[in-house]
Parts: structure tokens; sequence; C-alpha cells
């Protein structure tokens, strides 16, 4: 199957919901959502820089500085108290969302 | 608290950029390894697994150019991308823009200008700490009306042992002194006399040395000098170097104990041309470095109450104010006319040295800037009407970026950038002319205006002007944003966006409110301009009297040391009398020169003015005012040109010996005799009395613009004392100059010639305030008339513009084009009328403010007036008929057919 493209403004939700567990650096983020999304979704790299750093500028997320698996100096990301507070409201915002655009799309 | 951190990033992202970007590019390389890693193991090598990695990526320059954008001020980098969207439309409507930024840049360039001569003259702190607290007390002469006069030794003393209500009085005198030097031409140096408490009550600490004590400020103390700080690096290289040397003065020696700073002006010049009498080198038009301090040295037994030299500056003491001052000097003086029959009549008069310093000045500079901010005005209205009739045609754009989703405060924030780039381009172009135009304004400024050497264009300048732009650029900001506010949305969009649409009526009538302000604010400049010009005409027809062309003057002083004049032989001083033959001699035998004379003073030089009496009438002459003496050499009449009106004119046997003679001008023949001859009526003054034989006409002595005073001329052969020498040449008389100057070479080489120049430059100079005036409101008035004109043609071929289509129909339907012509002109006409109407009052109140600088004509003069409204009406008139004309020979079925 294809991957399909994202739909607008998820970005934000697949990322702070790819940091509720764990604090994780950019490349491990968009392979924790391809596989949570079983390879459906595929992030942008183009995309998902900018949108870390928008997302630490606003202060959902913050970031310290670590090393990758790879020995590299990297950026670790991790969901701050506003940016939990966030993501439980865009997710049941979803969930409202999603499962009202499934009632719609399976009634006969 | 997240916003520190955010504060702190954004912080970091501007002033640490290679930190920024060194933490992008970790990141981007710990996502490329670990895509990588994944890849590898997958089986593929290392080389192949980053290159897909890669590729998966994308453009890398890309993402961290985005991730930059994030961490950026969003709004620096709005305005910059505001800024640069502005240059672009600027560059895409250049007519516009060179338009704007022209007249932006006169109005903004013209001012920083004046703005820096005002701020030199007048805002800059002045180099004397306490100047608001100095006075200068005058005495007054009830039976002359003089209120500006020097005071007498014995009064100043009596003044400062009596006086409560300051805290220090001292005088000084303002004088000349030959230096001669063994290495140089002797010169002629300015030099104050002065109270040993002089400096240190002006609040003047000297570069090296001392001051002087009281006790060498004495009669007949030695002789000590001070320097100025520039003579002393001219002498001596070092100030400190001067110390204890002696320089020739007036060919006595002299020790210098200090040197004085450079910035010591306060005011000599205009104190010395305040006063009724005594103006000394105030008249020399030069600037008044003063060189040389000697302490004053008053003695009442030389100086008695009679004679009044010295100048009186005091310091108000603590808690008292120049009224207080005034009170209590009046009622010295009053106890001092009850005291000494002499001083009959003398009345005091404190004023604040800063008024005497700068009240001559300040009307013509606010006048300046008053007219000088007329033409930003203007050219403020004429950019806003570029502005409007630029945002008619822009209400398509603006509804385009507001469907978009801009919001109001964003659009706004966009024309204020525009409106911006517009006007800084505009203050730096302007800057730059003001700049440019500096060396010409300094060299134009009359010599008279205090500290002029004080104007620059500085910070604070520059800083002015920048304020200034900055408020010309949002104010024209609000104009289109304000206009966007009423965009609707719909028909805008609808509209198919050739601006097809007539303009509103709203914007119709703000733009006919402009058209009328504009022309109404050059009516201001233009009648002012008008009265100056007609002043300065009246002024330059006013006959002085005398002849100044081909005539050159050289001036000089005789040292009494050399060339004594003994009271008891008086009027014989053979030295002085010998000089003046030989020099005569030598200068008539000069080729070119056709006649020749001696001089207390030349022609524009009033000189001194003595009490007199006519034998016979004496009881009458008590209320007589002082009459100007002039000493003069029998040639001095043919030499200047001075018309003999009755009797006979000295003659070369009016010699010391032979019968006392004088002859008096017209004016004083009008006053004192008339109805009755006088010729034959003996005159008396310096006790001796003298036979008038003649009368002459009348000199204007002290400047075209006063009336010639009542004078005297005496032979200098009868009253030694000469000061000038006058040459009268067919030629060019500036030829002579340095054959002048051998003359005196070759019979005194230790004599200092000075103030060697033609009677028509001295003439110009002593109208130079108010040419210096005339020629600047003058050029701001042509300025003012050519943006007005500028603005009203632009307003009115817009207008046309809009209206093409409604004219097109007139015309096809059988409209004259002159009827076209006449339909817009008619709408001129009546902005015209209204603005002349607001113009002409407002004028009134403008040109009060030059009233101390009119000549034979009334502020609201109305043959002024009626030229003004003149020219101004038909510059608008042509200004608008010239697109109502265009307007009326296009093809009205090419319009009319046209796909807008």
């Amino acid at each position: 199957m294809k991957p399909v493209d994202l739909v607008q403004g998820t970005l934000d939700l697949l990322i702070l919901k790819s940091l509720g567990a764990e604090s994780l650096h950019g490349w491990a983020i968009a392979r924790r959502i391809r596989q949570l999304s079983r390879e459906v979704l595929q992030v942008q790299q183009g995309s998902l820089y900018p949108a870390l750093h928008r997302l630490e500028d606003q202060g959902l997320i913050k970031a310290t500085w670590g090393v990758s698996e790879q020995n590299r100096r990297a950026k670790f990301y991790s969901l701050t108290k506003t940016g939990q507070k966030r993501l439980d409201k865009e997710a049941a915002a979803w969930h409202r969302l999603a499962s009202a655009i499934t009632m719609v799309v399976s009634s006969t | 608290m997240h916003w520190v951190n955010r504060i702190r990033n954004r912080f970091r992202a501007f002033t640490n950029i290679q930190a920024v970007d060194r933490d992008l590019d970790d990141e981007v390389m710990a996502h490329l390894e670990a895509a990588a890693a994944e890849y590898q193991s997958t089986g593929l090598s290392r080389e192949a697994a980053l290159l897909a990695a890669r590729r998966d990526f994308g453009a890398v320059t890309q993402v961290m150019e985005d991730c930059r954008e994030v961490q950026r001020m969003p709004w620096l980098a709005n305005m910059g991308r505001d800024g640069a969207f502005a240059w672009r439309l600027l560059k895409r409507s250049p007519g516009f823009a060179v338009a704007a930024v022209v007249t932006l840049a006169l109005g903004l360039g013209a001012n920083t200008a004046i703005y820096s001569v005002i701020r030199g003259v007048l805002l800059r702190p002045a180099p004397l700490p306490s100047l608001d607290r100095l006075v200068m007390v005058w005495e007054t002469d009830r039976t002359s009306g003089t209120t500006h006069e020097p005071a007498s030794v014995p009064d100043f003393l009596d003044y400062q042992r009596r006086v409560r209500t300051l805290d220090a009085l001292s005088a000084l005198t303002a004088t000349e002194v030959n230096l001669t030097r063994t290495t140089a031409d002797p010169e002629r140096l300015l030099t104050l006399r002065v109270s040993h408490d002089m400096l240190p009550m002006l609040g003047v600490a000297t570069v090296a040395g001392r001051g002087f004590s009281e006790p060498e400020d004495r009669p007949g103390a030695s002789a000590v000098v001070l320097i100025s700080q520039s003579l002393a690096r001219r002498l001596f290289e070092r100030p400190e170097a001067a110390l204890g040397q002696t320089v020739m003065l007036d060919e006595r020696p002299q020790s210098i104990v200090g040197v004085v700073p450079d910035q010591t002006d306060f005011g000599v010049l205009q104190i010395l041309s305040t006063a009724a009498y005594s103006r000394s080198f105030a008249d020399r038009g030069q600037a008044a470095r003063v060189d040389v301090w000697m302490p004053l040295q008053p003695n009442p037994a030389t100086l008695p109450r009679e004679t009044h030299p010295i100048f009186l500056v005091g310091r108000l003491a603590k808690d008292s104010t120049r009224a207080a001052a005034d009170t209590e000097l009046v009622s010295i003086a009053a106890d001092l006319e009850r005291e000494f029959p002499v001083n009959r009549g003398r009345g005091a008069n404190v004023e604040l040295l800063s008024d005497v310093i700068f009240g001559p000045v300040r009307p013509v500079l606010y006048l300046l800037a008053a007219a000088v901010f007329v033409v930003l005005l203007i050219a403020c209205v004429n950019v806003a009407n570029l502005q409007l009739a630029r945002g008619a045609t822009r209400t398509q754009e603006v509804a385009i970026r507001s469907a978009l989703g801009a919001g109001k405060g964003r659009l706004f924030r966009q024309f204020l950038t525009e409106s911006m780039v517009l006007t800084y381009v505009a203050a730096a172009v302007g800057v730059s002319l003001a700049y440019a135009s500096m060396k010409g304004l300094l060299a134009l400024a009359p010599a008279d205006v205090p500290r002029m050497s004080f104007v620059s264009l500085d910070g604070t300048v520059l800083g002015g002007a920048l304020i200034m732009a900055s408020v010309v650029a949002i104010t024209f900001g609000v104009i289109p944003a304000l206009q966007a506010r009423r965009v609707d949305l719909v028909t805008t969009l609808k509209d198919d966006g050739a601006g097809k649409g007539t303009a509103g009526p709203h914007r119709k009538r703000v733009r006919g409110a402009l058209v009328v302000a504009e022309l109404a604010a050059a009516v201001m400049l233009l009648s002012g301009a008008g009265l100056l010009i007609r002043s300065f005409w009246n002024l330059q027809r006013v006959a002085p009297g005398f002849d100044p062309q081909g005539v050159l003057k050289a001036e000089f002083q005789l040292p009494t040391s050399r060339y004594p004049v003994d009271r008891r032989v008086w009027p014989n001083a053979p030295k002085v009398h010998a000089f003046a033959g030989e020099v005569l001699a030598k200068a008539a035998a000069l080729p070119g020169v056709t006649n020749v004379a001696l001089a207390a003073a030349h022609p524009l030089d009033p000189g001194f003015t003595n009490s007199f009496r006519i034998i016979g009438r004496e009881a009458e002459g008590v209320n007589w005012p002082e009459i100007s003496v002039r000493p003069i050499s029998p040639g001095y009449f043919e030499t200047v040109r001075l018309p003999l009106v009755r009797g006979r004119l000295l003659a070369d046997a009016d010699q010391p010996e032979a019968p006392a003679v004088a002859l008096i001008n017209q004016a004083a023949a009008d006053r004192f005799f008339a109805g009755r001859d006088p010729i034959g009526a003996q005159i008396r003054f310096w006790g001796i009395a003298r036979t008038i034989v003649g009368v002459v006409g009348n000199e204007r002595i002290q400047g075209l613009s006063s009336p010639p005073p009542i004078a005297v001329y005496v032979s200098i052969f009868q009253a030694p004392g000469a000061g000038v020498l006058l040459v009268r040449t067919a030629r060019d008389p500036l030829t002579l100059s340095n054959a002048v100057r051998n003359v005196f070479r070759q019979q005194d080489p230790m004599l200092a010639v000075f103030g060697v120049e033609s009677l028509d430059q001295a003439l110009s100079r002593s109208i130079s305030q108010r040419r210096f005036a005339m020629l600047l409101v003058t050029a701001f008035a042509a300025v003012a008339l050519l943006l007005a004109g500028i603005g009203v043609y632009g307003v009115f071929n817009y207008d046309v513009a809009v209206r093409r289509r409604e004219l097109s129909i007139r015309l096809a339907l059988g409209a004259a084009r002159s009827s076209i012509v006449r339909l817009v002109v008619n709408h001129a006409l009546v902005l015209i009328a209204i603005a002349l109407a607001i113009g002409i009052s407002a004028a009134f109140g403008f040109t009060t403010l030059l009233s101390s600088l009119l000549f034979g004509v009334q502020a609201r003069d109305p043959m002024t007036m009626l030229g003004v409204a003149a020219i101004l009406a038909v510059i608008a008139i042509v200004a608008s008929a010239l697109p109502a004309w265009r307007a009326s020979r296009i093809d009205p079925s090419r319009t009319l057919r046209a796909v807008d």
C-alpha cells in the first residue's frame, strides 16, 4: 500500500503523540510515526524539522542535546507540560472528528 | 517559563547565527546517519546508504532555511520582506517614486539645513556656562532718546559700589591694536579692555597662565596682556610657550600672562552693534575673534562722567531677576542724575545678554524656520496627493491581499514600510543636499550672525532629520492604510480592475482639500518673499547720499606714541598732518586714481557723535541730540561725490592756523536752521567755535535703512584724527588694493592697514542680513511654488484620467473641446479662490514675523498680495488647464471602444 499524505494540520499531533512516552531525535520521531501507522504515514523530512522547531518555539516540546545510536551529537525532543495538555486536547478533538467522518463515510 | 526560552532562542538566532547553524547542521547529520544506519542494516554499502538517506531527506539547505525561519523574529522578517516588496513596487513605478523622493528630499533637505543653522546659532549650549544669568547694563539718554548707550567710568564705579541685585559688574571696551613683529607685516588685532573680574564672571578659564589681578586693573599698572589661543599658536606654537613672552602692541612692549580659549565669544560684536554709539569694530563685519585682552584700568581722571566709552556686563545675584536689576539700576541712575548735573537726562536699562546677542537674529531664523516648514508641508501634501492617486489604482491589489487573508494590521504595516522606504531614501537625498548646500549657506550668511562657526550637520541634526522623516513616513503610511480600510472587497474584485470607476466623492473632497492647503501655504511663502524682495529693492534704490562706485577704502590707526597730538597746540599736530599730506600726495600719484581723501570714518562708518551748541542759541541746545562729527580732508567731497548744497566746500587753505570752519549737512540745516541761513553761524564743540561756511548733502552713514543723521564736517587739518584713506578710480577699485597698501608701507612700514575693500563691498555687506533672509525666503518660495504647481498638475491630471470615459462621452455627444477645458478649469478656479482667501489671511500672520526686515513696505502691502495672488492663480490655472487640454484632444471613439 502506498504511503498517504498527511491530512493538513495533523503533523503536529503526530509529533506530540510520538513523543508521549520518551524523548526522541528527529529521525526516530519519523520512524516512530511510520511504525505506529504500520508504514502508512510517511513524514516528509522537509516538513518535520520546521515543525519541530515551531513546536519548540511554542513551548510544546523541549529539546536537549544527547548522543544518537550512531554516536552523533543529536537533539532529543520531549513533551513539556503544555505539550502534554495540547496533546490530550488535540487527540480528543481528532477522535471526535475521525469518528464523525467515519460515520458519514460508512453510512449507507 | 517557556517565553524566557523563546526570547533567549530568538536573541541567540539574532546574535549568534553561527552557533544556530552548527546546531542545525548537527541535527540534520544525526538524522542522515540514523537513516543511513537503517539502510545499511538492509544490506546496502555505507556510501549507498548515505546517498539513499540524503535522497529521502530532500533539499537539506531548504529544510535548514525553513527551520531558521521559525526562530527569527517574524516581524523583523516581515519587515525585511515588506521592505523588499516596497522597493520592488517603487522600482515598478519609477515616476511616482522619483516624484515623491525629489519632493520630500527638497522639503527634508531644506529643513535639515535650516535646523542645523538654528541649532548652531540659537539652541546649542553657549560656551558660557552662566549666559542666562548675565545682563547688559546700558545707559539711556532722554535728550537724544537712546536706550542703548555705553556707560561712563565714574557711573560704572558708582553702580558697582551701590548695586545689590548683581553680584558682579564688569566693564569692557573694544578697540584694535597694531601687532608689530620683526618677521612679518604689522597686523591689526581686535582687542578688548576688560575689568579684572570679567573673565571669572563670564566663567571663562585661561588655558595657560592666569587672568588679570586686581592691582593690574588699576590705572598706571604695568602692561600685561592675555592673548587668544589661536594667536598664541600662531606666534609661539604652544599656548604655554606664550607665557612670559613680550609682544609689541601699538609699539609698546606688553608681557603675556595668560592664554584665553578661542571659544570665548560672548557676543562682543552683537553688544557693540546694539550700542547707539561707539560701535567700534562692530561695523567691520568680520568674525569677532578677539585676539588680545588688556586690563581696563578705568580712570575717572582721564575719562570723566561726560564720556561714555565702556560697556557694562553684570551677573545677576542669586534669586535676583533682570526686572529687579533693572528697577534697582534705574533708581541708582536717578540718584546719580540728582548728584551730578552732567548726568542730566541719563538713566539705565538692563537687558539679558542673551537677548542682546540673539535678539537681532532670532526673527530672521524663526522666519526661515517657518518658511522651510511650509515648504515641507507642501512637499508632504504633494506626496499625500501622489499616494492618494496611487492608492486609487491599488485598491485592486489591496482587495486581493485582503481576500487572501492579509489582516488590517498586516496591510497597515505594509503601507507603513513602503512610505518609510520612500521617506528614508528622500531623507538621505535631502541630507546630502543640505550637506552640499551648507557651504553656500554659510558663505551667504552675514558675518554678524553670532556663532555661525558652530553650525554643522552633526549627530543631533541628523537625529532631528530622522525624526522629522519618521513623522512624515508614518503620516504617509496612514493615508493609504485608511484608504484601504474603505475598500469594499466584493465590488472591487468584481470590477474588471482597470480603475474604471470614477473617484468617489470622498476621495475627491480630500484631494481638493489638499490642493487648497498647498496653494494656501504657497501664498504665505510667496507673500513673505514678495515683501522681502520689495524691501530689498527699496533699500537698494535708497540713495546713500554718496557714490560708492569706484571708491576703495583702506583703514589704519596712527599710534599716539609716534604721532602725538598735543592738546596745548591743538589742532596743530605736525607729525599727523605731515603723514596726511604725504599719504594723500602718494595716493593721488597712483596711476588711475582720480580723487583721494582722508577721513576719520568712511561713509558707511557711523563714527562718533558729540554734543554741540550754536553760538547765541545755547539755551535751545540743551535738548538737542548729539551730532555726528566727520573730520575729512578737503578732497572728500569729490572722492565720494557728496554734493554741495550752498556756501563753499572745505579748502586746502583751511589749515590749523586759519580760522576754524565747518560744513553741516542738509539734515542739520533743516533741523536747526529752518528759515534761517546757516552760513556764517558758529557751531561749537570740543571747545572750539567754528564758522559754518557751507551745507552739503546727507550721507546715510548709519546704513541704508536708517535716515541720515545730523552731521558736521571739519577738516582733518583743523581736527586731527584720520583713520581711513579713500581713493576714487575709473577702474575696478579692487585692482588698486596692493598699490594702496604699498603707499602705507612706504610711508610707515610699522602701520597696520586693514579693511581694504571697495565701498560697494562695504555697502553690500551692510545689507547682508536682509539679503540673506530675502534670498533664502525667495528660494523657499520658489520651491514652494514649483511644488504647488506640480501638485495641482498631478491632481488634475489624475482627475482627468479618471474621468476620461465621462469626458469622451461628452465629446462624443458634441461637447466643444473648449468646454471640456472649462469644465476642469472651473473646478480648479473654485479651489484657487478658496486657497487665495485662506492663504492671504494666513499670510497676514506670517508676514508680521517679517516686520523687522521690511523697509519701505507694509506687512500687509496690498500690491504685493495682489501680485502674489496673480502669480499663484496663473500657475494653478496653467497646471490644471494642461491636463484638461490634453483630455480634450483625446479621440472619444478610441477611448469608448477600448476594452479597459
